[in-house]
């Protein structure tokens, strides 16, 4: 497949020259010269969005950028590791934290929670912000035979709406509600084990949080083989 | 407040280890065990429990880490009790041989038997035994019908569900030691006439470009399949590329949901696929949307081609078809006038008593537009089985050795047998359908059944039971008992995908490495090893160390595979033929300058009627197939917990208007019969088929379609006729 060829960019991050493709974000730049840069919205397999500012660095502009969205310019200088950046990056995910439940689903499952491993990065040991996961407001939904849902566990990163329509095209997974209220949604707002949802499990396997994750399959069939046993009287 | 993961900061800031107990995982990179996409993943095994906890996509060519429900979640059948744990034999007052379950035939209504085989029913007749005893056993007793009755009593089924190691060594073990050509697998239900049409039209029975290669493509026709339910993942990769620009052109009579991503949705009638590809080539023709070039320099046969076609003008292919004319010239305008354009089809073309001639139709449609061998273009039957490409491949086959060398060819049969050290049986073996047919008969007496379950899988199952019930000897291998091995004399418990290694080759031709998560339960024993073992005291020396070496053997005696090793598939595998595999990927899209068979040959074919068409008393045409959840006979999926909770039961689907006119309202239980029996299922009411036709899937045993289906077959690719026969439904009360 022939690739047109495209003019070379160069640019700085953290003091590493990098060449790239006119059209390249900085994140995808960075992780070309060994640098990952943080984020939890984005993955390479996906559309970026911008939306959480996790992956922001600091271009040397009023604001800082998302790097998974911004695109390289000739001559850039980026900081993607700063002080600065860091102190910014800790402050987002103590706000995400703030939310966050005491129990993440994912830990426990797949066991790769990337807002936890954040707080561990950043060695957040006290939330100095009231806690808004109390009373767990935001809901979960257990219907999925499959997949579990906790609302309150959700950063809206739209990762599994671009996983389900983008990835998989099942066009299932939307977003409801405004402001605090806001949250993915099953078809019309329906419970997920009731919507067209076709259980790939592309939606679970995006989500960096403990949001979207795998029911136990494997303890569930043990449970539901002991019962089958008791019922027929054996051991 | 939030202590949880305070608590777990704290430790891994001390740098101790995590104080929540997590069990000690492993994971192995392997493959998904369900269809022909041929996902790769990674299992994440508990190991002290021995137990998979979860699958995990990984970027494989066919899948780039996505994967559907069943791969995702559909891992669990492994670790199920019902495993077989030890070997099996019959015991004395079980005999005369006959079904030991409850009979599906009777149509029980609420009180119907269960989704699987009941084991209480069955172990009872049958005692545990040794590995010794129950080798021997099977092995004197093959041996003895061979040395009585000939190589030609004894037959053998093979599984697309196993490896090529396994596919190559039972073959092997039947054309070596048991002396016959009597080895077929599910292959024969399922591409069986594509192959034949596609080895006839150009030589080569494999895809000519992969899945993917579809964002290419400008036109894309997907005709008889419905890739959302039974390729999920390659599905998704069509969606990709028709949301990119490609134009879909689905044809099927009962509506698959990729339709919604389509330029254009065909509903002809069932079994008129002919008559509208005929009409779709007469219309091109006509218009001068062929490839001149290509046909001169490729094609033989498209004058004969050019005069069957005449005959089928868009006017009479709209009668025969019941599709509107001007729907017959557009697709075939748009197909014709595509830069790249390739064709996907599935069972719904080749599961006819004319699927051989549906194939060629397709075939001949690619070739008179120049459509085959560049990006973007060729022709792809979507395979169903997870190797049921490999298993041809490998020989699995009654007619051809590994690689489709044909056993009829003498200095063929005399390379084997210089090969494997012993006269070959010179005549053609029988294929399933048809050793069925030799069992009932009496003239095959002894069979060795791995990993198939022809009981749900054949046509007209009452048939089945009584074939299978007349064989003097029969040997099931498998992981559960299945309904087939009521009728075993010896049943051995064998390997699960998730125990073993082994090569698969997808529908993309890619053959990729499956390695073990977990460890066999009890005494079961890896399917490879006994087939050696069967061959070794049958008198045969089978004798490898590794499934490495198996491999080895085979690809040594093909030209497809022979440079390729378990070095160089290394995680990801790779595609044959692949000419320099320390380079390359191998090759994605063939034969871009020449055909295997050197130019392509055009079969015309002309319209014919379906074997059974719907009368009074037998007013529907039944369609089988398969849903999402399920996997063909359902002794996997119907034992994970997830795929039966989410689709626990058989149901028949009847469009909005018949169900009006039989006074059915979605959930009623519905009688179905045909000439060959009848069952008792639940109506759901949909409208994705046409009025007069209905749908049932075949996975499920209380409900079998296939006591229904018709056992008549495509007297060229011997393929029953699933798609197609007369029913009768009544309200079950």
């Amino acid at each position: 497949m022939a690739t047109t060829a495209r003019k070379l960019i160069k640019l700085t991050i953290d003091g590493k020259p990098a060449q790239v493709p006119e059209g390249t974000s900085i994140w995808d730049a960075a992780r070309n010269i060994g640098i990952d840069i943080p984020v939890l919205c984005h993955s390479p397999r996906m559309r970026p969005v911008g939306v959480c500012r996790m992956c922001v660095v600091d271009i040397g502009l009023r604001v800082m950028a998302a790097s998974c969205v911004r695109l390289c310019e000739e001559g850039m200088n980026v900081d993607a590791s700063s002080a600065k950046v860091e102190k910014h990056r800790k402050m987002l995910t103590s706000l995400l934290l703030s939310d966050y439940p005491e129990n993440s689903a994912r830990e426990s499952s797949t066991g790769n929670d990337q807002l936890l491993a954040l707080a561990r990065k950043f060695a957040i040991e006290h939330i100095s912000l009231p806690d808004g996961a109390a009373g767990h407001a935001r809901g979960s939904d257990m219907s999925s035979p499959v997949i579990a849902v906790d609302h309150q566990a959700c950063i809206l990163c739209d990762k599994c709406i671009r996983g389900c329509d983008e990835l998989q095209h099942n066009n299932v997974i939307t977003r409801t509600g405004k402001g605090y209220a806001a949250r993915i949604a099953f078809d019309l707002n329906n419970p997920m084990g009731e919507s067209t949802c076709v259980a790939c499990g592309e939606c679970m396997a995006v989500c960096p949080t403990g949001a979207l994750t795998n029911k136990p399959v494997t303890s569930m069939r043990a449970a539901v083989g002991k019962q089958r046993n008791q019922k027929r009287g054996e051991a | 407040m939030k202590a949880y993961f305070l608590n777990d900061i704290k430790a891994a800031g001390s740098s101790a280890v995590a104080t929540k107990k997590k069990p000690e995982v492993k994971e192995t990179d392997s493959l998904c065990p369900y269809c022909g996409v041929g996902c790769a993943l990674t299992f994440v095994v508990d190991q002290e429990k021995n137990r998979i906890l979860y699958t995990r996509g990984r970027d494989g060519a066919p899948n780039a880490e996505r994967l559907c429900v069943k791969g995702r979640y559909g891992f669990d059948y492994a670790m199920h009790e019902q495993r077989l744990t030890t070997p099996l034999i019959r015991k004395a007052g079980s005999y005369p041989k006959g079904p030991l379950s409850a009979l599906v035939k009777e149509s029980t209504g609420k009180h119907k038997p269960g989704g699987r085989v009941d084991y209480n029913e069955i172990l009872p007749h049958f005692r545990e035994a040794g590995w010794d005893e129950a080798l021997d056993l099977a092995a004197s007793r093959l041996k003895q019908i061979r040395d009585t009755h000939g190589g030609g009593a004894l037959a053998g089924f093979g599984s697309a569900k196993g490896s090529n190691e396994e596919a190559y060594l039972f073959q092997k073990l039947v054309r070596a030691a048991f002396g016959t050509n009597n080895v077929d697998h599910c292959t024969r239900l399922c591409h069986a006439s594509s192959v034949a049409a596609l080895l006839e039209g150009i030589g080569s029975g494999a895809v000519t470009n992969v899945v993917r290669d579809v964002a290419n493509a400008d036109v894309a026709i997907l005709t008889g399949c419905n890739p959302t339910e039974n390729h999920p993942v390659a599905a998704t990769f069509i969606k990709d590329a028709a949301v990119n620009g490609t134009k879909l052109i689905v044809i099927n009579p009962r509506r698959p949901q990729i339709a919604d991503f389509a330029e254009m949705y065909l509903r002809p009638k069932p079994g008129s696929d002919v008559a509208l590809y005929n009409g779709m080539m007469n219309v091109m023709i006509a218009e001068d949307l062929i490839d001149r070039e290509f046909i001169a320099n490729r094609v033989d046969g498209f004058d004969a081609l050019k005069k069957v076609v005449a005959d089928y003008t868009p006017e009479r292919v709209a009668k025969l078809t019941g599709l509107p004319a001007e729907d017959i010239i557009r697709a075939a305008r748009l197909f014709g006038s595509a830069k790249a354009a390739m064709i996907f089809w599935g069972m719904g073309i080749s599961q006819h008593t004319f699927g051989t001639d549906n194939a060629r139709c397709l075939i001949a449609l690619a070739m008179i537009t120049g459509n085959v061998g560049r990006p973007g273009t060729g022709l792809h039957p979507l395979r169903g089985q997870n190797n049921v490409q490999g298993a041809s491949d490998s020989g699995l086959i009654p007619m051809m050795y590994p690689d489709y060398q044909s056993v009829k060819d003498p200095k063929i049969q005399a390379k084997f047998e210089k090969y494997w050290g012993v006269k070959l049986s010179p005549e053609v073996g029988l294929t399933v359908t048809e050793i069925i047919g030799a069992a009932l008969k009496g003239s095959v007496k002894g069979m060795y059944m791995m990993g198939e379950n022809p009981f749900l899988s054949d046509p007209d199952i009452n048939k089945v039971r009584k074939a299978l019930s007349a064989l003097e000897f029969l040997v099931v291998q498998d992981i559960f008992l299945t309904e087939t091995a009521e009728f075993a004399d010896v049943i051995f418990p064998a390997s699960s995908f998730m125990e073993k290694t082994g090569t698969y080759t997808n529908t993309d031709r890619r053959v990729q490495i499956g390695r073990p998560a977990l460890k066999m339960p009890g005494a079961a024993r890896q399917d490879w090893e006994l087939i050696c073992e069967i061959g070794n005291r049958m008198g045969y020396p089978m004798k490898y160390t590794s499934v490495e070496e198996v491999f080895d053997e085979f690809a040594a005696c093909t030209n497809e595979y022979k440079t390729l090793s378990y070095q160089n598939l290394g995680p990801y595998g790779k595609w044959y033929p692949c000419p320099d595999p320390k380079t390359s990927q191998g090759e994605k899209i063939v034969f871009g300058d020449t055909f295997p068979s050197g130019k392509a040959k055009l079969v015309p074919a002309q319209v014919t009627e379906p074997d059974e068409l719907p009368t009074e008393e037998y007013p529907f045409v039944l369609n089988t197939g398969r849903v999402l959840e399920h996997w063909h006979t359902g002794s996997m999926t119907r034992r994970s917990q997830a795929l039966d909770t989410i689709e626990p039961e058989a149901f028949v689907e009847v469009h909005p208007l018949d169900a009006a006119k039989l006074g059915l309202q979605e959930g009623d239980w519905l009688q179905v019969k045909s000439r060959r029996g009848e069952i008792t299922l639940k109506a759901r009411v949909h409208d994705r088929a046409t009025p007069g036709s209905v749908f049932i899937p075949m996975h499920f045993r209380e409900a079998a379609a296939n006591v229904l289906t018709n056992p008549a077959i495509d007297p060229i690719g011997k393929i029953p006729t699933f798609k197609f026969c007369a029913v009768r439904l009544s309200k079950h009360l």
